[in-house]
C-alpha cells in the first residue's frame, strides 16, 4: 500500500527532488565552503561566523520581520474586514467584490511599480494635489517611500495581500451553514458574542493560512523590495542579490548562508507557528 | 536511508566527471584566412547585456548585417546581463559541459577578473586577430580594471565617466571637486549617486578615491593595503561631510543609474552622471532629459574603461566567435558604433594608425551638443583602478556611509 503511494507520487516527488532539493543542498554546500568555483574548497562554519558579526544584517533581518509581520497581519484584517462587509451584503451586491481580483491578478512587481508611481515625491498624487493648488510645492507632500521603516513596501504587500485574504477568508465564509448564527441568535447570544463564539472560530484557520503564507512571502520577496526598498537598511533578498550578483566571487558562500539561514527561518517559524496556532485553538475550547 | 541514498546520489551528480576532457586547441593554430573559412554559413550566439534599445538596433541591423554579408555568418544576439552569462559559465564549468551555447561574451571588469579566476574563458586568442595588430595599441588594451588581459579579451569600445546638468537649472556646473562640495552644499537635497556597487555608482566612488587623494598614479601597481589604509578615511570624510545635504538626506540612495536618471528627468535632483559620454544626448534624442541638459568633468579626472569581447571555454562556434571579435574591432565597426545616432560608445582602436580619410570620417562625427568633444575628454581621462581597490571603497562605502 505505502508502496503504491510512493510509486504513485514519483512523476512530481523525482522533479521535486532533482529540483528543490539539489539547489537547497548545494546552497547548503557553498555556504560552508564546498563546491565553489573559486576558493580552497575545504568545509568551514567561518561564514556563519562572519553572519553574526555583520550588524548591517541584523538590521536588514529586523526591517524584514517588521515588514513581514505588517503587511501579513494587516492582509489578514483588512480582508477579514472585506469579507465580512461582503458576506452581509445582499446576494446581488456581493458582486462588487469581483473588483478585489483585480490585486490578485497584478503581478507583484506591477503593484510595486502603482505604488512608486502614485506615492513618490513626484509621483501622481503628489502631482494632482500640486496641480490643484493644495499644495503648493511638491516637496510638501508627504515622503511615504523614503520614512526608512519599509512603509512603502508594506502598503504594496497589502495591495496584494488584502484580496488574497479575502479570496481565502471568504471562501470559507460563503460555505458557512447560516443555521449555526441563527441558532445561536436565538439561544440569546448578541451580535458580538455570536462573532466570537460561532464565527471567528470558523475563519481562524483561513486567517492563520493566509497569515503564514503572506509573511513568509514577504520576508524573503526580491520583486517589491527591489522596486521600493531604500539603501539602509536593505531587505535581506536584496543584500544576498547584491552578494551574489555584484560583489566578488569570494563573497558568494556569504549570500549562500544568509539564504540558508533564511529557509530554516522559514522552517522554523512555520513549524513553531502551527504550533501555537493548535495552542491557541486548544485553548479556547477549554473555554 | 533513502535520504543518504538521494543526497548520495545528487553529490555524484555534481561532482560526475571533475577531470578535464582534451580541449580543442586546433582554433588556435589556424591562420585568420582559415578561420573565415571556417566560418563561413556558421551561426555566432552573441550575449551582451540588453538593456539599451539603441544598442541591440545596432547590432541587430548593422552588427548582423555586415557579417552576413561580409562572412555569411548569422548574428544572433542573446541580452543577458554580464554576471549571469559569467554565473551560467561556472555552472557548465562544474557540470563539465564542454560545448555550451555561447559564443561571444561583452565584458569587462570583476566579471572578467572572476572569470579568469575560475578558468572558464578560451584563448589567448587576440594574437590572432588582424584588425587587434594593425589599429589597436596593445599596452592600452593590457590590463581591465588593473587585471591583466593576457589576449584572453578583444577591445570593443571605451567609456568615460561624466556628470550630467541641465543649463535651465544650473547656470555653470562645479568646475573641480571644491566647487562639487560647495555646489551640494548650496543646493540640499539636488545631488545624490546611485548605490555601490551600482557599476555607475561605484565609479563615482573611485572617482572621490582618486581626487581625495592625490590622483591615480600611486594605485596602477597593484593592491597595497597600507596606501588604501592610509588613504581611504580622506574619501569617506569627504562623502560623509556631503551626505547630510544629499538627496533623501542621504538616508537612501538610488538603486541603480536608471533610478537616478528617473530622478534627474523629473526635477527631484538637479545633477546626473553617467558612464557613457553620450548618455545625456541619447537621453536628449528619446525626449527623456530636457534639450537644455549638457554634461561637464571635474578639473581632477574622469576615469574611462575599455570594454571588452571574450569567448567562452565551451563556445561551440570559436572560428565564428573570432571573426566577429575581429569585425568589431575594424574601423568601420568602430566608426559606425561612434555615430550618435547608432550608439555614441568612444572607439577602443588608435586614430593615429589610420589613414588620413578614415581619420577625417572619425573627426568628422557629429557628438551632438550635450556631449564634451575627444579633446576634453581626454584632457581629464584618467584609468579605472585595479579591482580589489574597488572591493575594498565598495566594502567600506557599506560600512562608513550606510553604516551596514
Amino acid at each position: 500500500m505505502r508502496r503504491n503511494v510512493i510509486l504513485g507520487l514519483a512523476p512530481l516527488l523525482l522533479p521535486y527532488c532533482a529540483l528543490f532539493c539539489a539547489g537547497l543542498t548545494l546552497t547548503l554546500a557553498q555556504s560552508m565552503g564546498l563546491f565553489l568555483p573559486l576558493g580552497p574548497g575545504e568545509a568551514t562554519l567561518e561564514y556563519y561566523q562572519a553572519l553574526t558579526r555583520d550588524q548591517g544584517l541584523g538590521l536588514s533581518l529586523r526591517l524584514s520581520l517588521f515588514v513581514a509581520f505588517f503587511s501579513a497581519a494587516g492582509s489578514v484584517l483588512g480582508g477579514t474586514v472585506l469579507a465580512l462587509a461582503l458576506w452581509r451584503m445582499p446576494p446581488g451586491l456581493r458582486r462588487v467584490g469581483v473588483v478585489s481580483k483585480i490585486g490578485l491578478i497584478l503581478p507583484h512587481v506591477a503593484v510595486a511599480f502603482l505604488v512608486l508611481l502614485m506615492l513618490s515625491q513626484t509621483g501622481l498624487v503628489s502631482s494632482a494635489l500640486f496641480q490643484l493648488g493644495l499644495i503648493s510645492t511638491p516637496e510638501e507632500f508627504p515622503n511615504i517611500l523614503h520614512t526608512g521603516s519599509g512603509l512603502g513596501m508594506i502598503l504594496a504587500f497589502l495591495l496584494k495581500g488584502v484580496p488574497f485574504a479575502l479570496l481565502l477568508i471568504g471562501a470559507v465564509l460563503f460555505g458557512f451553514d447560516i443555521r449555526l448564527i441563527q441558532t445561536a441568535r436565538m439561544l440569546g447570544a448578541g451580535p458580538l458574542r455570536t462573532f466570537w463564539s460561532v464565527t471567528l472560530p470558523r475563519l481562524l484557520p483561513a486567517m492563520h493560512s493566509a497569515f503564514i503564507i503572506l509573511f513568509l512571502y514577504a520576508f524573503g520577496s526580491f520583486d517589491i523590495p527591489f522596486v521600493l526598498g531604500e539603501s539602509h537598511p536593505g531587505m535581506l533578498s536584496i543584500r544576498v542579490f547584491d552578494i551574489f550578483f555584484h560583489r566578488d566571487l569570494s563573497q558568494r558562500p556569504q549570500a549562500m548562508a544568509i539564504l540558508t539561514v533564511m529557509f530554516v527561518f522559514a522552517a522554523v517559524f512555520a513549524m513553531l507557528y502551527n504550533r501555537f496556532a493548535a495552542y491557541m485553538d486548544a485553548w479556547r475550547r477549554k473555554l | 536511508m533513502r535520504v543518504t541514498f538521494f543526497l548520495s546520489l545528487l553529490f555524484l551528480a555534481l561532482t560526475a566527471g571533475c577531470s578535464d576532457a582534451p580541449q580543442e586547441e586546433s582554433v588556435l593554430q589556424q591562420d585568420y584566412a582559415s578561420l573565415e573559412k571556417a566560418a563561413r554559413g556558421t551561426e555566432v550566439r552573441w550575449h551582451m547585456w540588453g538593456g539599451s534599445a539603441q544598442i541591440n538596433q545596432w547590432v541587430d541591423t548593422y552588427v548582423a548585417g555586415e557579417m552576413k554579408r561580409l562572412y555569411d555568418i548569422n548574428v544572433v544576439r542573446v541580452p543577458m546581463d554580464a554576471p549571469v552569462f559569467v554565473n551560467k559559465l561556472l555552472t557548465e564549468k562544474a557540470a563539465n559541459k564542454n560545448t555550451g551555447t555561447m559564443d561571444l561574451l561583452w565584458i569587462n571588469g570583476e566579471n572578467f577578473k572572476n572569470s579568469m579566476q575560475a578558468g572558464v574563458l578560451f584563448g589567448p586568442f587576440t594574437d590572432r586577430l588582424p584588425n587587434f595588430a594593425a589599429w589597436y595599441d596593445p599596452q592600452k588594451a593590457a590590463h581591465d580594471f588593473g587585471y591583466p588581459v593576457d589576449g584572453f579579451e578583444a577591445p570593443y569600445g571605451r567609456a568615460q565617466f561624466v556628470f550630467e546638468f541641465d543649463t535651465a537649472r544650473t547656470a555653470t556646473p562645479p568646475a573641480d571637486m571644491a566647487e562639487l562640495a560647495e555646489w551640494i552644499k548650496a543646493n540640499p537635497g539636488r545631488f545624490t549617486y546611485p548605490q555601490p556597487p551600482d557599476f555607475t555608482g561605484s565609479a563615482f566612488l573611485r572617482q572621490i578615491f582618486y581626487a581625495t587623494t592625490g590622483g591615480h598614479e600611486q594605485y596602477m601597481d597593484g593592491i597595497n593595503p597600507e596606501l588604501y589604509a592610509k588613504n581611504a578615511p580622506q574619501t569617506f570624510a569627504w562623502l560623509s561631510d556631503i551626505k547630510p545635504y544629499l538627496w533623501q538626506e542621504g538616508r537612501t540612495y538610488p538603486k541603480d543609474a536608471a533610478a537616478l536618471d528617473t530622478l534627474f528627468a523629473r526635477g527631484e535632483i538637479d545633477m546626473g552622471m553617467s558612464y557613457h559620454p553620450a548618455h545625456a544626448q541619447m537621453k536628449i534624442l528619446e525626449k527623456t532629459y530636457p534639450d537644455t541638459v549638457r554634461t561637464f568633468v571635474l578639473a581632477e579626472g574622469a576615469i574611462f574603461n575599455t570594454h571588452f569581447t571574450a569567448i567562452p571555454f565551451n563556445a561551440p562556434n570559436k572560428a565564428g566567435a573570432m571573426v566577429l571579435a575581429n569585425f568589431l574591432m575594424s574601423p568601420e565597426a568602430q566608426l559606425s558604433k561612434f555615430r550618435p545616432e547608432n550608439w555614441g560608445d568612444l572607439h577602443a582602436l588608435e586614430v593615429q594608425k589610420l589613414d588620413v580619410a578614415q581619420r577625417e570620417a572619425f573627426d568628422a562625427v557629429d557628438l551632438g551638443e550635450a556631449t564634451l568633444d575627444a579633446g576634453t575628454l581626454s584632457a581629464v581621462a584618467v584609468p579605472e583602478i585595479p579591482s580589489e581597490y574597488l572591493e575594498l571603497l565598495e566594502r567600506d562605502w557599506d560600512k562608513f556611509i550606510l553604516g551596514h
